[in-house]
This record gives C-alpha cells, sequence and structure tokens, in this order.
C-alpha cells in the first residue's frame, strides 16, 4: 500500500557559480493525501525545493523518492499524474483561456472530449466563463492567478505543486482559488504548496516544514507545531525561529 | 501525437495572428518595398536606357564642328539636346537648375579652327614623313580648347564619365574625319575619296550583347528580377521580431518551464513552430510574387519571369525559411528580453541585408567587403534566388549556395539547443 507520496533524503542544491548551498541537505517525507506547505522567508530555498520535485531543475546530490520510496520511479514517468502552478502567469496572453486550456491540455495528453468538458468545468468553477472567449491580456491579477491554476489542474493530477498561488490577488480570488484546492485535496490529490500568506497556510495546510537558507528548520502537523513552539499562529512561530532580519 | 501537434501548430498559428505588427513587418513591408524599390531602381534603370538624358549646349563655336558636334550627339539617341546659345559665363548654371537640366556643354568659340589646325599639324608632319612634302614642318605647340561639361551633383560619377566618354568618341571622330580631309588636300585631291569616306565608317568593331545565363530560359536581369527575391528575403528575415519575441517571452514567463513538468517532448514544440513560420514563409513568397507577376505590368514595371525548376525553386524558399526561423530562435533564447530582442533582430538583419547584397549590389563591394558578405545569410539566400531568377542555374550550382544556407542553419540551431539547454528548459 502506498502511503508516501514524495519521500526526500538529504536533498542539496548548489547553483553553478554559486559558493553556497541553495538547499543543505533536506530530508521530508509527504504523504499521501497531505495540504502541505513548504513556508519560509524570501530565498530560503522553497522555489528551488519545488522546483527539483517536479523535475525543472536537478539536485546537486540526495535522492528524492516517488510513490512509496520506489528508487525506479522517476519524476519525468510521473508527469502525467504530477501538476504544477508556477509563481508566474506561464500561459499566452494573446490567446484566450480557451484556448491557453486547450494547448496545455493537450501536451498533458487528454482527448478533445476530456478537454473540453475538462475546460468548462474548470472555467465554470474559477468564474471564468464569461471571459472565455477574451483575450487573456484584458484580465485582471485574479482572472489570471485563477487561470494559471486551472491550466495545472486540468488533467486531474494526483499530485499538486504550487508556488505562490494566491500571491497578488483579491480576497474572492483568493478564496476560489483555496476552495478549488480544498475540493481537489477532498479528492485525494495531495498538495505541496509555498506561500508568503501565513494566515493562509494555518488554514490550508495540515503539515508544514519551515525553510531557511536551505535547511529545514522544523516541520510537523501545523497545529502540533504551534503547540510544540508554544506560537500562537505560524507568523510567530516563523519569526520566533528565523529572526527578523531581512532576507533580501 | 499528431492531435498534440496539431494543437502546438494551432497554438502557434494563433499566436502569429494576433501579432499583428509582426504581421505587418512580414506581409506588407516586402509588397511596400517591392513596388517602391523597383519602381525607384527602373526609373534610374530607364533614365539611362530609355528616358534621353537631357542635354544643354551653349555653342560658342564660331565654325561648323560645333553643329556637326551637336548634330552627333542629337543622332546619339542619348541625349534630349537644348541649344541655347546667348547664353554667358556661368549663366547655364541657373538654367540648368531653372529647366531642370541634369546635363551641360559648352563649345568654345575656337573650337573648330583649333581642330582643324591641329588635323593641318598633324596631315603636315605625316607628308614630311611620307616624303611627300618638301619644306619642313615647324614645330608648333597647340593649346586644345576645353570643352566644359557641367552636370546636375546628384549624377552618380560612373553616368558623368560615361557621358564624357561618349562626347571624347564624338569629338575624335570629328579630329579623324579633319585629318583625312587634311591629307587629302595635301594630295591635291578635291575631296577625300568615297572608297576611303566608305571604309572608314563600316568595318566598325561590333559589340554584341549577352546575359552570361546557365539556362535556354532567356530570362532578362531587370529591377524585378532583383528586387522582388532580395526584398522578400529581407522581409523573411524579419520574422527574427514576432518570433524571436514570442519565443523571449515564453522563456521570461514560464512557459517553456511549465511545459518542461508535462509529459511532453520539446522537440514537439519546436517541431510546430518551425512547421507554422515555414507555412508563413511559403505564404509570404507566394504573396509578393504573384502581386509583383500580377501588377508589374500594368504599372510599366518590367514584368516577373519565374525560374523553369519549380522543385530547386521551393528547396531555396525552403532553405531561406528555415535559415530565417533558425536565426530567430538563437536570437529569441539569447535575448534576455523582448527589448533585446527587438533591437539586435533589426538591426542584425539591415546589417545582414546591407552586406549580403540585399541594399547594394554585392558586384559594387570591395574585395574584402566581398569576403565579409559570405558571414551573413542573406547573401546565401540571395545568391540561391538569383542562380534561379537570373543565371537561371540548376541544381549542381545550386549545391554551394544550399550547403552554405545549412551551415548557417545548423550554426543558429545549435546555439538555441545550447541556450536551451543553459536555461534548464530541455
Amino acid at each position: 500500500m502506498i502511503d508516501n507520496c514524495i519521500k526526500i533524503e538529504q536533498l542539496t542544491k548548489r547553483y553553478s557559480g554559486s559558493t553556497q548551498d541553495s538547499l543543505g541537505g533536506v530530508d521530508l517525507t509527504i504523504a499521501l493525501g497531505d495540504k502541505f506547505g513548504i513556508l519560509g522567508p524570501n530565498g530560503a530555498g522553497k522555489t528551488t525545493l519545488i522546483s527539483i520535485l517536479c523535475g525543472i531543475i536537478e539536485q546537486t546530490s540526495g535522492q528524492v523518492y516517488y510513490w512509496n520510496n520506489d528508487p525506479h520511479v522517476k519524476v519525468q514517468s510521473i508527469q502525467q499524474k504530477m501538476g504544477y502552478v508556477p509563481q508566474e502567469y506561464a500561459f499566452y496572453d494573446e490567446l484566450t483561456p480557451l484556448q491557453n486550456l486547450e494547448y496545455f491540455a493537450a501536451m498533458y495528453k487528454l482527448s478533445s472530449s476530456v478537454i473540453a468538458a475538462r475546460s468548462k468545468e474548470l472555467l465554470d468553477i474559477l468564474g471564468l466563463t464569461e471571459v472565455m472567449n477574451k483575450k487573456v491580456a484584458t484580465f485582471s491579477g485574479g482572472m489570471k492567478r485563477r487561470l494559471n491554476l486551472a491550466i495545472g489542474i486540468i488533467h486531474e493530477p494526483t499530485v499538486l505543486f504550487l508556488d505562490e498561488p494566491t500571491v497578488g490577488v483579491d480576497v474572492q480570488s483568493k478564496m476560489a482559488i483555496m476552495r478549488l484546492l480544498d475540493q481537489l485535496n477532498e479528492q485525494g490529490a495531495t498538495i505541496i504548496y509555498t506561500s508568503h500568506h501565513l494566515d493562509e497556510a494555518q488554514e490550508f495546510c495540515n503539515r508544514i516544514a519551515l525553510i531557511d537558507h536551505g535547511n529545514i528548520i522544523t516541520k510537523g502537523e501545523t497545529v502540533q507545531l504551534l503547540k510544540e513552539h508554544n506560537a500562537k499562529d505560524l507568523k510567530e512561530l516563523l519569526i520566533n525561529l528565523t529572526g527578523e532580519s531581512y532576507r533580501d | 501525437m499528431m492531435y498534440r501537434f496539431w494543437i502546438a501548430c494551432k497554438k502557434e498559428f494563433l499566436i502569429l495572428w494576433n501579432d499583428k505588427t509582426g504581421l505587418a513587418l512580414m506581409f506588407f513591408m516586402p509588397i511596400l518595398l517591392v513596388f517602391v524599390i523597383t519602381i525607384i531602381q527602373d526609373s534610374a534603370f530607364r533614365i539611362v536606357n530609355e528616358n534621353k538624358i537631357s542635354l544643354l549646349i551653349v555653342n560658342k563655336d564660331e565654325g561648323t564642328e560645333g553643329k556637326r558636334l551637336i548634330q552627333m550627339l542629337q543622332d546619339s539617341k542619348f541625349f534630349k539636346v537644348t541649344e541655347n546659345d546667348k547664353l554667358q559665363g556661368d549663366e547655364i548654371n541657373e538654367v540648368m537648375n531653372e529647366e531642370s537640366q541634369i546635363t551641360g556643354l559648352i563649345i568654345p568659340k575656337e573650337f573648330s579652327e583649333m581642330l582643324a589646325q591641329k588635323s593641318n599639324l598633324i596631315s603636315d608632319i605625316m607628308m614630311e614623313e611620307l616624303d611627300l612634302k618638301n619644306e619642313e614642318t615647324h614645330e608648333v605647340e597647340l593649346t586644345m580648347p576645353s570643352l566644359k561639361f557641367y552636370h546636375d551633383p546628384v549624377l552618380q560619377e560612373n553616368y558623368q564619365t560615361s557621358i564624357k566618354n561618349i562626347v571624347n568618341a564624338f569629338v575624335k571622330s570629328i579630329e579623324g574625319d579633319l585629318l583625312i580631309t587634311q591629307i587629302c588636300a595635301h594630295l591635291e585631291l578635291k575631296e577625300a575619296p568615297e572608297k576611303l569616306k566608305k571604309a572608314m565608317s563600316s568595318n566598325q568593331v561590333a559589340i554584341e550583347t549577352f546575359s552570361a545565363t546557365l539556362s535556354d530560359n532567356d530570362i532578362t536581369p531587370n529591377s524585378t528580377q532583383h528586387n522582388v527575391p532580395a526584398w522578400t528575403i529581407f522581409a523573411i528575415f524579419f520574422m527574427v521580431i514576432p518570433l524571436g519575441n514570442n519565443i523571449v517571452k515564453e522563456r521570461v514567463n514560464g512557459s517553456f518551464i511549465r511545459l518542461k513538468t508535462m509529459p511532453t517532448s520539446f522537440g514537439l514544440i519546436l517541431s510546430a513552430k518551425l512547421f507554422v513560420y515555414l507555412l508563413a514563409v511559403i505564404l509570404q513568397v507566394m504573396v509578393v510574387f504573384t502581386i509583383a507577376k500580377l501588377t508589374f505590368p500594368s504599372i510599366g514595371l518590367p514584368p516577373l519571369s519565374m525560374p523553369d525548376n519549380t522543385l530547386a525553386f521551393l528547396t531555396v524558399v525552403v532553405m531561406t525559411g528555415l535559415a530565417a526561423i533558425s536565426f530567430a530562435a538563437a536570437v529569441g533564447t539569447v535575448a534576455r528580453t523582448q527589448e533585446q530582442a527587438n533591437g539586435f533582430g533589426a538591426v542584425s538583419i539591415v546589417i545582414f541585408a546591407a552586406i549580403g547584397g540585399i541594399l547594394v549590389p554585392g558586384f559594387v563591394m570591395p574585395a574584402y567587403m566581398k569576403i565579409v558578405s559570405l558571414f551573413s545569410p542573406l547573401y546565401w539566400c540571395l545568391e540561391g534566388f538569383y542562380t534561379l531568377f537570373l543565371r537561371g542555374g540548376d541544381w549542381d550550382v545550386l549545391l554551394p549556395t544550399l550547403l552554405g544556407l545549412f551551415t548557417f542553419c545548423m550554426a543558429c540551431f545549435g546555439i538555441t539547443f545550447l541556450q536551451l539547454k543553459k536555461n534548464k528548459i530541455i
């Protein structure tokens, strides 16, 4: 029986030309069905960690095991089950939401009938049906964020990586996005997410890992960690563990 | 696989279709350039070949040879002669400007007299050398008069030289004629014998003109045969703006990275780009060539003659397209911003066009520039089109050109591959 979605052992990353590690020996286990938050200040290594897990960049050393520690499962072989929502609006402004969804869904090898049905469903859920034939260039930040999410989940992934999915959006868009992520998790998807919105992360994540200077400072169940560190919320926990100095 | 390829092509097409500036650069610009440059060049061509060059003559000659020279210039059909003998000194400048005369000529008053003196002197010397004269010829230093030639300051130097050579040839002809007359006079002949005159005027060495084409197709080199392919190539390479921009955007906004997390090959994405932009190139060529073919004769421009070998023509078009696409892809992957891609792309195409013989024909370039031009992809493309359109060449003549283009494509695709690798996209 598969319990672990991802297991990371002694993962390090040093970018070429850099004198220090961006990740310095990270050990982490993410269980199936987790809503896992990777949290930390700017430059802590959150995006680097997610990029390695998604197969965008390669680690310098260490191991990543997918699906219950199976060493034979490589990231390329699970791309069909994996969704990635980057921090950037990674789609085409010149196209409509429908055309964007059709393109990326086809790259996930979905058939035309599935693409049509899923596009309609997602545009409806994310409140983009009325503008589905308008060029994305005319959209607000919130609409673009919702489309960014729709592209990442159109193929119904079982593990979803989100890098700051709600940055720069209004409350309404944020609620729509978080509600949809909850629904996906209830349907069985494991969600791995980074955010600067600690109140949102506290509400959403059942487990978290705090990361700073490329190292995991603490990890575990959100409620348990707050209790252990005697912190009233994640903001206090983060400040207690990482300090108040700037991380530019 | 085919469905994904089709959707990827559809996306490329929609992005290109929505880029109105890019489309204008690819389709409207070459049509405009082909028309404007061909009309201008054709008109310049006609000034020399069909339209006579206007020539204002001020004949101050007191004898008959000035009039004879004028008659010869008129008979040459090279000039439209206007005579105004009343003009004095620099007045010819003013009149030329007022009447838009391109060239002017002042025949001095002692023209006939001095030519006569010269022929007399030469004839005396000849008689003396042939022992047909007893008295010795005195050595006389003749100061020959000058014809004053005026020209519009914009008239190119090679035209000026050609005109001066024509006038000079006529003066030499008059001198020769006067000399024969003078010799006959010395021989106490009333006039030169008809036989001699006939022999002098006939038996000239003729110059037959041929175009150095390699096929039986009698294609006449003209402004149309040069400009239509040349400016179409220029516009094809301007796809560096839409395609280069498109690639920079996809790289910078994370679309390429997102695609890397998907179960699809990057080769498929690049193949779709290649396919759509190659179709756009073929469409560009079809549109520009069809418009030129259908409209040029009706506006008085030379008609466009298509090459006989359609397959060779298509191959040259495809290789030109591949060279342009590979260059745009290299610029798109190397540039950090769209502004960089636009600026570098546009400037490099203009420079490539200049050194490649699009703006100025390669044969007028100095030797070192001819070597430099080998580094321009537009040179190789133009050579391919020239081989078909002007020289009527075939596959064996085309082969070096196609190899040159192939090398350029491989170099650009190599840069693209290395850059994508460096950016962790592939």
